[in-house]
């Protein structure tokens, strides 16, 4: 693992796509978050080492005795074929609602392994609040989250936001991806009760789990619709092509008034 | 329909606040009154906080939010209860909580479900007695042990493979 470090060690960071999320420039460019917990992959995904050059103070300059420090930056590969969010990212989103400090709903959290690069983003100073329901990828979500102190891992059904009322606050962006039919009304009763006035939703819709008979097309039309009813205005709509097939990426911004 | 008190649940205790100005169902959604509810000034005028109880540890904590959860109310939530609220009439709606025997069927207006939105919005400036970062200190300790409980008395624990 460490050889694989060695090995890109020489890519660059140079872009930010959004706060907290960059473009390593090497033989193909790569999707990559600062790990949260440097020296430490999550799910055995590539990590890279970049070294920052000490930043040039005036207090540095004139006080010659202490050489300048180079850090290194840890980054960890983010891989469009496994999360829809990064998908979602590299199709061109303009607007994910999740920047440093930015505390997140996350539904459908699986085993987490999207979670960590969500930790990454908001970092040490925001939290995820990471609801699955699932009772075995939840140990693992768990586990991931003892590394993590921004990650609250709630092993819950997200139908029911009531049962896990005293674990969350109110967040900037809900992210959800839960593959169920009734998906919008999830999103819309998390909302209600947890989202700020103007904040983000990120919904990621596998049209074969909403209704496997109707044209995906029509089925992403009438899921913005049921957005829309649940007082979330739709901005930008995307299909997760190439990475994911009849998969569309809705975001949208919660309205209460109005 | 209108709200007398308020029942905050939160990761560090609950809180019951007495409501001392509300909007009106007709007006509710108006961009006036919602903004209201998100600035602290404003809101601090409308809710007073009548009595904090902490959790005393984190296996109170614990037992309580598997309660809240399942729609239990507590002896200590009780307690809580009905020495923070007058005797007479029990009629007062507490929010956000279905109750079991006293109280009446928790309201669930959306006037309700604003005032308990701006409640957990400014949980932390409301409650005198806290520091900022305990409530998400204490959620992510509750977090884990709801969690971890949760995973442990599973029922349908099907991933233990007996080699």
């Amino acid at each position: 693992e460490r050889e694989a470090v060695a090995e890109v060690l020489a890519q660059r960071v140079d872009r930010e796509l959004h706060p907290g999320v960059f473009v390593a420039r090497g033989k193909e460019d790569l999707l990559v978050t600062k790990n949260l917990t440097p020296g430490e992959a999550v799910y055995g995904e590539k990590r890279i080492s970049i070294d920052t050059p000490a930043p040039v103070s005036g207090d540095a300059a004139t006080n010659g005795d202490s050489a300048p420090m180079a850090t290194k930056t840890e980054y960890r590969v983010w891989n469009p074929f496994r999360s829809k969010l990064a998908a979602g990212i590299l199709g061109g989103l303009e607007d994910i609602h999740m920047k440093p400090g930015s505390k997140v709903l996350y539904l459908g959290a699986a085993s987490g392994t999207s979670v960590s690069h969500v930790a990454d983003i908001v970092g040490p100073t925001g939290t995820v609040f990471a609801v699955e329901f699932s009772h075995r990828s939840g140990r693992d979500l768990i586990n991931m989250a003892t590394h993590r102190t921004n990650v609250i891992p709630i092993i819950e059904d997200a139908r029911h936001p009531l049962k896990y009322r005293m674990l969350v606050s109110m967040v900037d962006c809900i992210f959800a991806d839960v593959a169920q039919p009734d998906q919008a009304r999830i999103v819309g009763l998390n909302a209600h009760q947890f989202l700020k006035v103007g904040g983000g939703v990120v919904v990621s819709i596998k049209a074969n789990c909403i209704d496997s008979t109707a044209p995906p097309e029509q089925v992403f039309a009438r899921e913005v619709g049921k957005l829309r009813e649940e007082r979330i205005k739709p901005k930008e709509q995307l299909t997760l092509e190439p990475f994911e097939r009849d998969h569309a990426m809705v975001v949208g911004v919660y309205q209460r008034s109005g | 329909m209108s709200v007398d008190y308020l029942l905050h649940e939160s990761s560090v205790g609950y809180a019951v606040f007495s409501v001392r100005m509300q909007a009106d169902t007709v007006g509710a959604r108006l961009k006036e009154v919602q903004e209201a509810h998100t600035d602290l000034a404003r809101f601090g005028k409308m809710v007073q906080l009548v009595s904090f109880a902490p959790f005393q540890g984190a296996s109170q904590a614990l037992e309580n939010a598997n309660d809240v959860s399942e729609g239990i109310m507590s002896d200590y939530l009780q307690t809580v209860l009905e020495s923070n609220l007058p005797k007479a009439g029990k009629k007062e709606k507490k929010e956000g909580h279905p109750g079991r025997i006293e109280c009446e069927t928790g309201e669930t207006s959306e006037l309700a479900g604003d005032l308990l939105r701006g409640l957990r919005l400014h949980a932390e400036k409301l409650l005198k007695s806290l520091q900022t970062g305990d409530v998400s200190r204490a959620q992510l300790g509750l977090g884990h042990a709801y969690s971890r409980s949760k995973v442990k008395f599973s029922v349908q624990k099907n991933d233990n493979h007996i080699i």
